[in-house]
C-alpha cells in the first residue's frame, strides 16, 4: 500500500507522546501546541478536506502568493503552473520504495469475489449488447463504454505541483523560516490581502509532509542578486521548525528574479480538474494584467492540458496600503495586542496613533469620557485588563467617522471589463464600480460586471468556463475567485432573487447572462468553515451588491433596446407576412359562408354587402386577391417604417474598443524594417 | 395577548369539549333569530321600495347618465351576433381590397379603463378603445387571432351549437399557442361586438358546485340539490338552461374553498339550518357568478360569504360582489349585490382564539396586496371591511378556513357557523 495513512499515523502518535512529556514538564500544554500541529489536525478549515480539494487549494495558494509577490514590486505578473501526475511506481521510486505485487489478493478491499465477478460480467455483457443495438439503430453512443474503474482505498494519486513567478523572490537566508515555520498573527496593521488565512504555501507544505513525506523545493532570486537560491526542506510539524535538506546558491544565467516552488502531494485531478481550470480562468478574468500558463502533464499524453491566459493590459491596480484599525472594528484581544506592541508612551498618543479616525482632540475627549481612572498622560502599558474593557465598550458606543476606502485596491472597472471580454467574449458587457462603504469599521468596495451572450459551446470545447443559458455567477473577494458554496452567497442570492431581469429586457432563462461581482475589503466577512462565501445577512453588502448589478443592467438595457429595435426592423416584414394567410383565410371563410347564405336566400343582406358577396361568388374576390392586397399593404407599411427608422436613428455605429498590442520582447533585436513614407513594416524573425 | 390566554383556555377545554360551545344556544333559538332578521330585512327593503318606486328595478348606467361614457354589453340573439360579425368582416374585406390593410378597434380592458360606480356597487368599463392594426409587429398576432375567432364564432352561429373555450382553442392550436391567448381574445370579441360571452355560444368547463335546499330545472330536468349526494350539483355552464328556482332556504352560504364545502355538505349543514351552499373552488368562473346572481334575484335570500382571512379571500368576495376587472364590460349580469362577509375575518382570529400555530405570517406580497386593496373603492365603501383589512395588515397574520380544524374537523359546522349565525356576526 502506498503509505497515505502511515505518516499521519506516526505524526498523531508522536504528538500524543510529546504531549504527555510536556504535561509532566510544563503546566500549560495548550500554549505549547505548535501552530503547524494545529493546522495539520484541522486541515479542513484551510481547504485541505480531501485529496482533490487539497490539490486545488495548493494550486491557488501558490498562484496567489506568486501574484502578490510580483505586484509588490510593480512587475506585471507572469505565472507558470504545472501539475505533473506521478504514477505509483514512479512515486515509489521517488521515495525509494520497491514495487511489490499483491500476493494475498483476498487481503485487499477491492478483491472481487467469484459472485461479484459473475455479476459484473453479466452486467458488462448486457451493456455491450445495448451498445451494439444502439449502434445498429444509428443512435449516438454516449461514451465508449469504459466501465468505471473504482479506485480502491489507499490507491492514492500523486502530483508534483510547480509554480514559477517573476516576483520579488526571497532573501537567501530567510527562505527556510518563511516556509518551514507556521506563524500566526505576524501582521501588525490591517491590509487588503489575497490570502484568506495568511498561511500561503505553508499549508501546502504541511499537506505534502502528511501525504507523501517528500520535501518541498524552492528556487528563488531577487533583483539585486546574481545567484539563485536553491533550497530543499521539509517541516518538523511537531516542533514547528524547518528541516533543511539542501540550501545552496547557484548561478543565475537568465537574470531571472522571482520564485519557483515545487511540492509533491497527494491529490485527485479527475474530480477537481474543472474546479482548477475554472479557478485559473476566473483568476485571469480578475487579473487581466497577468500572464498565466497552466499545464497538466499526465502519464497518458492524450490527457495533457495546456492553457495559456494572455495578458490583455499593462495597467495594474495600486498595491493595497496598510492601514490602522478603525476603533469600531477592534475587539478586546486586539486592544491588548496593540497595547503590548505599541511604541507610544501615553494613552493619548496611543489612541491618536494606533487607530484611524481619532485625532488628538477626539482622543482627549474619549479619555475624558472613560472616567476618572484614565488620564491623557497615563502610561499606556499600565492600562489594566479591566480598563481595556472600558476602552472597548467606549469604542463600541462612540461615534467615529467612517474609514476611507483609500487603503483598498479594487480591480478597477477597466480591468474587470477587459478580463471579462478577454476570457469570455460576451456580446455585451457593462461594468460598474461602487463607492467605498463601511461594515463594522472595515471599508469595502463592490464592483460588478454584467454580460449578455457569449461564445458558442462548440467553439470552446476543452476550455471549461462557458456560459450556460441563464445566470452564471462569478464571485471574487479581494481579487481572488470564490468557487465553492455558491448557494448561500450574497451575490448569488442577490442576482437570482432581488434583480428583476425582465425589467432590463434580459431574459433570465433564455439569455446567457454573466454576473461578475468583486468585493474588496480590509476584512471580508466570510462565512462557512472554508471561508468560501460571503453571507447574505449583511445588509450593507447586500445593498451595495444589488445597486452595482443594477447599475450594470441599466447600462445594458439601452444597448439591448437598441439591438431589439434593429432586429425588429430586419424582421418586421417577415413577421407580418407570416400572419397574412391566417387572417385572410378567416375573412374569406366568413365571406364564403355569407355568399352561400345569400345564394340560398336564407338571409337578406344590405345592398353594399350584396355587391361584395356577388363578387365572391363570381370569383372576382378570392382568398388569393385578399392575400395579395394585404401583402401589398404590409410592403408599403414596412417601407414607410424603415424610412422613418433610418431618419430617426441616423447612421450610428457601435462604440469602438481599444485593442491591446502585446509589448515586444526587447531581447528580439533582429528586425527587418521595410520603410515607407507613412509607416514602417517590421518583420520579426 | 393570545399567548397569555392560552394556558387558561386549555383549562377550560377540559370542562367542555369545544371552546365557545357553551355560549351556543339551541338550533331552534338560532333559527328563530334568523327568521326575525330575514323578515325585518325584507320589510325594510319593502318599505324602502315603497318610498322610491324606481328601486324595484335595479339601477342601470342609463339611470346615472353614464351610458355614453361607459360601455356595457347585452345578451344578443344568435342571429344578431351573426349579423354583427358579418358587418365587421365585410368592412375588413373592403379595407383590405382598398389596399389599406385592416385594423380592429377593441375596447381597452386595462385597469386604467375601469371605473367603480358606487351607486351601482360594481366595476364598469369606460369607453376607451385601442386600435389593433394588422400591419404592426406588436399587434399583428392579436389581430390575426381576433379574425380567426370571429370566423369560428360565425360558424357556431350558423350551426347553432355550443363549444367550450378549450374546444375553441383546439381548432387552431398552432396559431393560438396557448389557451390564455384565445381566451383573452374571446373577451375582446364579446366586448367589441357588444354582447355577453354567453351569447357567443362559448362556455367554460364546469367549475362551481351547489348543494342544499334548492330545486331548479336544468335543460328541462328538475334537480333537487338536497338529493345530489355529497358532492352536490355542478353549476351548468350556460345559465339559459337554468330556470324554475324554488327554495325554502333562509340564506345562501358562499364558500371560497372546496375543503370547507365538502365538510359542510357531508355534515348536511343545510338540513340543520336551511340554506344553499355554493362554491366555485377559488376564483369564481362566469357560470357560478351568473348562477349566484340568479339565485339572489329570484329567491331574494341574503348571501353570506365564508372566505379565508387573507387579501385573496376578500378579493374573491369582491369579484362576486362588484365584478372582476377582466370582465367588467358585463358586470351588470355577473355581480351579486349585498354579499355579507361572515368569516373568517381577521378579528375572528383573536375572538375565536385560533392557536398561534394555525395562523400564517403574511408574505411581503400578501401585505402589498392587502394595502393595495385598502385603496380600492369597493373596500372603502364598507367601513367594516376597511377596519378588518387594516387589522390584517397590522397584525400581518392570515389564516385559512381550515385553521378552525385545529379544534376538530367539525368545529366549522358544529360551533363556528352556528355561533356566527346566532350573533348575526356579518359585515
Amino acid at each position: 500500500m502506498a503509505g497515505g495513512d502511515s505518516p499521519a499515523e506516526t505524526k498523531k502518535g508522536s504528538s500524543k507522546t510529546s504531549k504527555n512529556t510536556k504535561d509532566s514538564s510544563k503546566e500549560s500544554t495548550l500554549k505549547q501546541k505548535s501552530p503547524a500541529e494545529f493546522f495539520a489536525e484541522n486541515k479542513n478549515i484551510a481547504g485541505f478536506d480531501n485529496p482533490g480539494k487539497s490539490l486545488y487549494t495548493t494550486v491557488r495558494e501558490l498562484v496567489e502568493n506568486a501574484l502578490d509577490s510580483s505586484e509588490s514590486i510593480s512587475e506585471l505578473p507572469e505565472v507558470e503552473v504545472t501539475i505533473e501526475e506521478i504514477g505509483k511506481s514512479k512515486f515509489n521510486s521517488m521515495i525509494g520504495l520497491i514495487d511489490r505485487e499483491r500476493v494475498d489478493t483476498k487481503l485487499y478491499d477491492d478483491y472481487e469475489t467469484d459472485k461479484a465477478r459473475e455479476k459484473r460480467l453479466v452486467k458488462e455483457a448486457r451493456a455491450s449488447e445495448i451498445q451494439a443495438k444502439n449502434l445498429a439503430s444509428g443512435k449516438k453512443n454516449k461514451e465508449p463504454g469504459v466501465s468505471k474503474v473504482l479506485k480502491a482505498r489507499g490507491e492514492a494519486s500523486y502530483y508534483k505541483v510547480t509554480c514559477k513567478d517573476n516576483g520579488k523572490g526571497m532573501p537567501h537566508d530567510d527562505i527556510p523560516n518563511m516556509f518551514g515555520r507556521v506563524l500566526s498573527g505576524t501582521k501588525y496593521g490591517l491590509k487588503q490581502t489575497r490570502g484568506k488565512f495568511g498561511l500561503g504555501a505553508k499549508m501546502a507544505l504541511i499537506w505534502s509532509k502528511m501525504s507523501t513525506g517528500l520535501p518541498i523545493e524552492i528556487s528563488s532570486s531577487m533583483k539585486s542578486q546574481n545567484y539563485v537560491t536553491f533550497c530543499r526542506l521539509d517541516i518538523d510539524i511537531h516542533r514547528n521548525i524547518p528541516h533543511i535538506h539542501l540550501h545552496e546558491k547557484k548561478a543565475n544565467k537568465e537574470k531571472w528574479h522571482g520564485a519557483e516552488i515545487q511540492v509533491v502531494i497527494e491529490g485527485n485531478w479527475t474530480t477537481y480538474r474543472s474546479k482548477i481550470l475554472h479557478y485559473m480562468r476566473q483568476m485571469a478574468v480578475i487579473t487581466p494584467y497577468a500572464q498565466f500558463l497552466f499545464r497538466f502533464i499526465s502519464e497518458t499524453p492524450e490527457k495533457n492540458v495546456t492553457v495559456k491566459f494572455t495578458r490583455r493590459t499593462d495597467v495594474m491596480p495600486p498595491i493595497p496600503i496598510e492601514t490602522k484599525h478603525h476603533p469600531s472594528s477592534v475587539d478586546l484581544l486586539l486592544i491588548k495586542r496593540l497595547v503590548t506592541d505599541t511604541s507610544k508612551k501615553t494613552l493619548l498618543q496611543f489612541l491618536q496613533n494606533e487607530f484611524v479616525n481619532i485625532n488628538k482632540n477626539l482622543a482627549a475627549r474619549l479619555i475624558g469620557e472613560m472616567g476618572p481612572d484614565f488620564s491623557p498622560g497615563m502610561a499606556v502599558k499600565s492600562v489594566t485588563s479591566q480598563q481595556m474593557v472600558r476602552i472597548h465598550q467606549l469604542f463600541r458606543q462612540a461615534k467615529f467617522d467612517d474609514p476611507s476606502g483609500d487603503c483598498l485596491s479594487p480591480a478597477g472597472e477597466y480591468n474587470l471589463r477587459l478580463g471579462i471580454i478577454k476570457e469570455l467574449h460576451p456580446d455585451m458587457v457593462a461594468t460598474h464600480s461602487g463607492s467605498a462603504q463601511v461594515f463594522e469599521g472595515h471599508p469595502f468596495i463592490v464592483e460588478a460586471g454584467v454580460s449578455v451572450g457569449g461564445r458558442d459551446v462548440k467553439q470552446a470545447s476543452h476550455i471549461l468556463l462557458l456560459f450556460i443559458h441563464g445566470i452564471n455567477i462569478f464571485r471574487f473577494a479581494n481579487r481572488i475567485p470564490l468557487l465553492f458554496e455558491q448557494g448561500g452567497d450574497v451575490v448569488t442570492r442577490t442576482a437570482l432573487k432581488r434583480i428583476n431581469w425582465n425589467s432590463y429586457k434580459i431574459n433570465q432563462t433564455q439569455d446567457k447572462i454573466g454576473v461578475f461581482v468583486s468585493i474588496v475589503s480590509t476584512k471580508i466577512p466570510f462565512k462557512g468553515t472554508g471561508k468560501e462565501y460571503i453571507g447574505d445577512d449583511i445588509s450593507e453588502i447586500a445593498t451595495a451588491v444589488k445597486s452595482a448589478i443594477q447599475q450594470c443592467c441599466i447600462q445594458l438595457k439601452s444597448k439591448i433596446v437598441k439591438r431589439l429595435q434593429a432586429r425588429e426592423q430586419q424582421e418586421r416584414k417577415r413577421s407580418l407576412s407570416r400572419y397574412i394567410p391566417d387572417a385572410t383565410g378567416a375573412v374569406y371563410e366568413v365571406l364564403k359562408q355569407m355568399t352561400e347564405e345569400h345564394t340560398k336566400k336564407r338571409k337578406r343582406y344590405k345592398e353594399e354587402e350584396t355587391a361584395m358577396l356577388e363578387k365572391v361568388s363570381k370569383l372576382i374576390i378570392t382568398k388569393e386577391t385578399l392575400k395579395e392586397k394585404l401583402a401589398e399593404h404590409v410592403e408599403q407599411v414596412d417601407y414607410e417604417m424603415a424610412l422613418e427608422y433610418a431618419t430617426q436613428s441616423g447612421v450610428s455605429e457601435e462604440p469602438r474598443e481599444n485593442i491591446y498590442l502585446q509589448q515586444l520582447n526587447p531581447n528580439h533585436s533582429n528586425f527587418i524594417d521595410l520603410q515607407s513614407p507613412t509607416f514602417v513594416f517590421r518583420l520579426i524573425l | 395577548m393570545a399567548d397569555k390566554k392560552k394556558p387558561k383556555r386549555t383549562k377550560e377545554d377540559k370542562d367542555e369539549d369545544l371552546p365557545f360551545k357553551s355560549i351556543l344556544e339551541s338550533d331552534e333559538a338560532i333559527l328563530k333569530l334568523l327568521k326575525s332578521y330575514i323578515s325585518s330585512s325584507l320589510t325594510a327593503a319593502g318599505s324602502s321600495g315603497a318610498s322610491s318606486s324606481s328601486s324595484s328595478k335595479p339601477l342601470t348606467l342609463a339611470d346615472l347618465s353614464l351610458s355614453s361614457s361607459c360601455r356595457e354589453v347585452a345578451d344578443l340573439s344568435l342571429s344578431s351576433v351573426q349579423t354583427e360579425i358579418e358587418t365587421v368582416i365585410v368592412q375588413i374585406a373592403r379595407s383590405i381590397l382598398a389596399g389599406d390593410g385592416f385594423s380592429f378597434s377593441v375596447p381597452s380592458r386595462a385597469a386604467s379603463n375601469q371605473l367603480y360606480v358606487p351607486e351601482l356597487d360594481r366595476i364598469v368599463l369606460k369607453d376607451k378603445s385601442t386600435l389593433r392594426p394588422f400591419a404592426s409587429v406588436s399587434s399583428v398576432r392579436k389581430t390575426t387571432i381576433t379574425t380567426r375567432i370571429l370566423a369560428l364564432i360565425h360558424q357556431l352561429c350558423l350551426r347553432n351549437i355550443h363549444v367550450t373555450k378549450r374546444d375553441l382553442f383546439y381548432t387552431d392550436v398552432k396559431l393560438f399557442q396557448d389557451q390564455t391567448q384565445s381566451d383573452a381574445v374571446l373577451d375582446d370579441v364579446s366586448c367589441m361586438l357588444g354582447c355577453t360571452r354567453s351569447s357567443l355560444n362559448v362556455i367554460a368547463a364546469e367549475k362551481g358546485v351547489v348543494v342544499g335546499r334548492l330545486i331548479f330545472s336544468d335543460n328541462g330536468d328538475m334537480i333537487d340539490c338536497t338529493k345530489m349526494g355529497m358532492g352536490g350539483k355542478a353549476i351548468p355552464p350556460n345559465i339559459d338552461r337554468v330556470g324554475d328556482m324554488q327554495s325554502d332556504a333562509m340564506f345562501i352560504l358562499l364558500v371560497e374553498k372546496d375543503a370547507a364545502y365538502i365538510r359542510l355538505a357531508e355534515d348536511r349543514f343545510y338540513n340543520r339550518f336551511p340554506c344553499i351552499i355554493v362554491t366555485a373552488k377559488g376564483q369564481p368562473d362566469v357560470a357560478t357568478r351568473l348562477f349566484l346572481r340568479k339565485m339572489k334575484m329570484e329567491l331574494k335570500l341574503p348571501v353570506l360569504a365564508l372566505v379565508d382571512s387573507d387579501p385573496y379571500g376578500l378579493k374573491i368576495l369582491s369579484v362576486y360582489g362588484c365584478g372582476s376587472k377582466n370582465m367588467s364590460y358585463d358586470s351588470a349580469n355577473l355581480t351579486t349585490p349585498d354579499i355579507k362577509w361572515l368569516g373568517i375575518r381577521p378579528s375572528d382570529l383573536d375572538k375565536y382564539k385560533i392557536p398561534e400555530q394555525c395562523r400564517l405570517p403574511m408574505t411581503e406580497q400578501d401585505i402589498k396586496t392587502g394595502k393595495d386593496m385598502l385603496e380600492e373603492d369597493f373596500v372603502k365603501k364598507n367601513p367594516g371591511w376597511v377596519e378588518e383589512l387594516n387589522l390584517m395588515v397590522k397584525t400581518k397574520q392570515k389564516a385559512e378556513i381550515q385553521a378552525l380544524s385545529s379544534f376538530g374537523f367539525q368545529y366549522l359546522s358544529e360551533v363556528y357557523l352556528p355561533l356566527k349565525l346566532q350573533q348575526q356576526d356579518w359585515l
